[in-house]
C-alpha cells in the first residue's frame, strides 16, 4: 500500500463514509421533502396571509396592474410556475397593492382539468379560490391519470384555510361552472392565448403579454412596462 | 509481488469504468439542466409527459436547486475522484457513489409511487449511479484486504 498514505486504516475510513453517505442521503431526503411538501393547507394561508381575495381576484381592487393569469390545472408548467415563481410575485407586487391577479382558469387538457377547474370555483364563491388553487398545483399528478378524484378535491378543501367545505360541496353539487369555462375560453381565443401558463399584465404603460416564461425576470420588466415605468 | 504493484492491476478496469459511468452521468444530468433552465421539456420516449411531469414536479428542485444540477455536481466529482485516484479518490467516488445511488433510490420511489410518472434519463441515472456503486466498490475491496 502506498506508504505515504494518511489513511490509518482503511476499514475505518470506510465504515465513517458509510455513515457519512448514509447522514447525507438522510439530509437530501428530508430538504426534498421540506421543498416538496408546502402544500399544507397552513403554508397556503400564510402565503395569502393579508392578501384581499375577491371571487377570482386576488390583490387590491385599486391596484394599477392587472395580471390576468391563464392556467390550467393539469398544465405542468403552470404548476411549476405556481411552485416556484407565484410566491415570489405575490410578495413583490401583489401584497404591497402594485398588482392585482385575475385567474383565468381555463380547462382544455382534459376531463380532470375541468373537474379542478369547477372545484375551484367552487372555492371561488366563498373567496377561496387562491389557496385552493394553489393546493391543486401543490398537489398536481400526471396529466389525465385519473388523479383528481372527489376525495382528492374534497382533501384539499378541508386543506384550505377558511373553506367552509359543506358549503364547497353544495356550491360543486348545484353549479357546474360551464358558463365560466367557456368565458374565459372565449376571452382566450380573442387575446390569442394558446397555451398556458400565459401571463397578460395590463396597466397605464399598455399590454405586456409573457406565453414562454422562463424566467422571473421577464415578470419584473412585465409588470415594469405595464405600471408605465 | 508488492501490494501497490497488484491493488494498481486491480484498480484499472473498475477506473475506466467509472470514468465512462460518470462521463455519461455528466452527459445525462447537463442536459437534464439545461432544459430545465432552458424552459424545454426533455426528449423522452413514448408521449414525453412522464420526463414533463417528473421534471415540473415539486420534487424536481431542491431549495431552490435543481435535482439535475446535483447530478451534475456528483457526476463532476466522480470524474474528479478517478483523475486523482490513489486512495483519496478511491474513497472519494465510494463516498459520492453511495450517496448518489442512496438519493437515486429515493428519487426512483417518488417517481413510481408519488409523482406517478417516471422519466427515462432519471431512470438512467440511478442506472449508472448504482454501476458506479459497484466500480467504486470493487476498487475499494483490494486497499481493505491490502491492509
Amino acid at each position: 500500500m502506498d506508504k505515504n498514505s494518511t489513511l490509518r486504516s482503511p476499514r475505518t475510513l470506510l465504515a465513517l463514509l458509510v455513515a457519512v453517505a448514509i447522514i447525507v442521503a438522510t439530509l437530501l431526503v428530508v430538504l426534498s421533502q421540506l421543498g416538496g411538501g408546502g402544500g399544507s393547507g397552513g403554508d397556503v394561508g400564510e402565503m395569502y396571509a393579508g392578501i384581499p381575495q375577491k371571487g377570482t381576484t386576488l390583490g387590491d381592487g385599486d391596484a394599477p396592474v392587472t395580471l390576468y393569469l391563464y392556467e390550467d390545472f393539469q398544465c405542468p408548467f403552470c404548476g411549476q410556475f405556481d411552485r416556484e415563481m407565484f410566491p415570489d410575485l405575490l410578495d413583490d407586487y401583489v401584497r404591497d397593492g402594485e398588482v392585482k391577479v385575475v385567474a383565468e382558469t381555463m380547462a382544455f387538457l382534459g376531463p380532470d382539468s375541468v373537474t379542478a377547474a369547477r372545484a375551484a370555483f367552487a372555492a371561488a364563491e366563498q373567496d377561496r379560490y387562491w389557496p385552493y388553487h394553489s393546493l391543486l398545483f401543490e398537489n398536481q399528478g400526471e396529466e389525465n391519470s385519473g388523479y383528481v378524484t372527489d376525495d382528492f378535491l374534497r382533501g384539499l378543501a378541508e386543506d384550505t384555510p377558511g373553506l367552509d367545505v359543506k358549503k364547497w360541496e353544495d356550491a360543486r353539487a348545484g353549479e357546474s361552472f360551464t358558463r365560466e369555462l367557456e368565458a374565459v375560453q372565449a376571452k382566450a381565443q380573442s387575446e390569442g392565448v394558446n397555451s398556458t401558463p400565459t401571463l397578460i399584465f395590463e396597466g397605464p404603460g399598455g399590454q405586456v403579454k409573457i406565453d414562454r416564461l422562463t424566467d422571473y425576470d421577464q415578470i419584473t420588466s412585465a409588470v415594469d412596462k405595464a405600471d408605465g415605468s | 509481488m508488492a501490494p501497490s504493484v497488484r491493488s494498481g492491476r486491480r484498480y484499472t478496469a473498475p477506473r475506466v469504468a467509472l470514468l465512462a459511468l460518470a462521463v455519461v452521468g455528466v452527459l445525462i444530468s447537463a442536459y437534464l439542466t439545461w432544459t430545465h433552465f432552458a424552459g424545454l421539456t426533455p426528449v423522452c420516449t413514448g408521449s414525453g409527459e412522464g420526463c414533463q411531469t417528473v421534471q415540473s414536479s415539486r420534487y424536481a428542485s431542491l431549495l431552490g436547486i435543481p435535482v439535475a444540477v446535483l447530478g451534475l455536481v456528483a457526476y463532476g466529482g466522480l470524474v474528479f475522484s478517478v483523475a486523482v485516484w490513489a486512495e483519496i479518490g478511491i474513497f472519494l467516488s465510494f463516498l459520492i457513489s453511495l450517496v448518489g445511488t442512496l438519493f437515486s433510490v429515493y428519487l426512483t420511489y417518488l417517481e413510481v409511487f408519488i409523482i406517478g410518472a417516471l422519466c427515462q434519463w432519471c431512470l438512467a441515472s440511478a442506472v449508472i449511479m448504482v454501476a458506479a456503486l459497484v466500480c467504486a466498490t470493487l476498487a475499494v475491496l483490494p486497499l481493505l484486504r491490502a491492509r
